[in-house]
């Protein structure tokens, strides 16, 4: 029987290429650590190292454990793999997006177009609302500023034929109470 | 009767002429016998010029002369006075006249010049006022049809452009107001929509 083909699942916290090259270094600096308290001598006093949340929970969701050298092995050449193949989509806001929002983007993504999909974040202030998604060949405007342009034609009308503001009245000065 | 009369004019003539010379002869034989007459003849003279012309005569005629010599010379240098003065008078009088008819003929020449500078100018700033205002009408004209030119590009303008004014001022007025938590629903919607291309783009690309 031909052993099932573990997949490695990425969290959503897990958002572009900088968190997966920080949990590379972050796996590789464990693994050279491990190995460091491997050739110290028994009876030794043992101090393992510390993981970021990021790390925890990528482990926690692929079920690894980083004291097995198998699962760390495992790890890094599928965080490899990922970082040469996963495909990349940068995606721009009018302001900079919260954790909670981009954890659940990235879900929307991981689900819908693909597993591996990271994104880079950027900032365009000028498009108000919305955002403008880059692939590889591609610009997908989902912005405010976009609609806006597409419906311009319908604007221009409705304010030409708009009827000309009348002039407000002038202000009437309070009335002046006479003295005792 | 005539006869008569010439020859008894010519007798008494003849008698008168006799008479004359014996008076000379007679007169001549009574003289000094050892004397010159000539010479007392020029001494009974010369006593009778000092009898007559003695000093005191001779003084008073000098002072007579004198007198008369000065009346002349004050006479001349009166009338020379009168003339010089006269002639001053004149020659002022021709000078005056001769300055001021020059005067005037300058003055007239010199106002005539000035009369025609000054037509001349006013004629040069006639022209040039002319031009200024001919080019002044132009170029008011020409700022007029250019102002309107430009007003009419940029009504036309804005009114192309009034939709644009329009999206900037709102995206500007609410760009920063839209919490992206709230646009997360219009996002995933978009993205949903456009999902077959991401895709097939990401695969194509990969």
């Amino acid at each position: 029987m031909e052993p099932k083909k573990r997949t490695l699942q990425l969290p959503v916290s897990l958002v572009g290429p900088t968190d997966l090259g920080r949990l590379s270094r972050e796996l590789a600096n464990i693994d050279e650590q491990l190995l460091q308290l491997k050739l110290r001598q028994p009876g030794g006093e043992v101090k393992l190292p510390k993981t970021t949340q990021l790390m925890d929970q990528l482990l926690s969701l692929n079920r690894l454990n980083l004291l097995q050298p198998a699962d760390r092995t495992w790890m890094r050449e599928a965080m490899e793999a990922i970082r040469q193949n996963a495909p990349v989509v940068q995606i721009s806001f009018s302001v900079d997006p919260s954790t909670a929002f981009l954890e659940k983007l990235m879900a929307w993504l991981r689900r819908e177009i693909h597993p591996y999909v990271l994104i880079g974040i950027g900032l365009q202030p000028n498009i108000a609302a919305g955002c403008v998604v880059r692939t590889t060949n591609k610009v997908f405007d989902f912005s405010l500023r976009q609609n806006f342009a597409k419906k311009q034609d319908e604007l221009q009308k409705a304010l030409l034929s708009a009827p000309a503001p009348t002039p407000a009245p002038a202000p009437v000065a309070a009335p002046v109470e006479p003295a005792p | 009767m005539t006869i008569w009369w010439l020859v008894l004019i010519l007798v008494a003539i003849g008698s008168s002429g006799i008479a004359f010379i014996w008076l000379a002869v007679r007169l001549n034989n009574n003289a000094l016998p050892g004397k010159d007459p000539n010479a007392s003849l020029e001494d009974a003279a010369n006593r009778d010029v000092e009898h007559i012309f003695n000093e005191a005569f001779r003084e008073e005629l000098r002072n007579r002369g004198r007198l008369h010599f000065e009346k002349i010379i004050g006479e001349n240098a009166m009338f020379l006075q009168q003339d010089l003065r006269l002639t001053t008078s004149q020659l002022n009088e021709y000078m005056k006249t001769e300055i001021t008819h020059k005067l005037t003929e300058e003055f007239d020449k010199y106002e005539q010049s000035i009369m025609d500078a000054k037509q001349l100018a006013i004629e040069s700033i006639q022209k040039t006022n002319t031009a200024i205002d001919e080019q002044r009408a132009a170029m008011s004209q020409q700022v007029q049809q250019e102002i309107m030119a430009e007003k009419q590009q940029l009504l036309e303008r804005f009114e192309s452009r009034m939709a644009d004014v329009v999206n900037h001022y709102v995206i500007a007025a609410i760009g920063n107001q839209i919490d992206l938590n709230d646009q997360l629903e219009y996002i995933l919607t978009e993205l949903e929509a456009n999902k077959q291309a991401i895709i097939e783009d990401i695969q194509h690309g990969t």
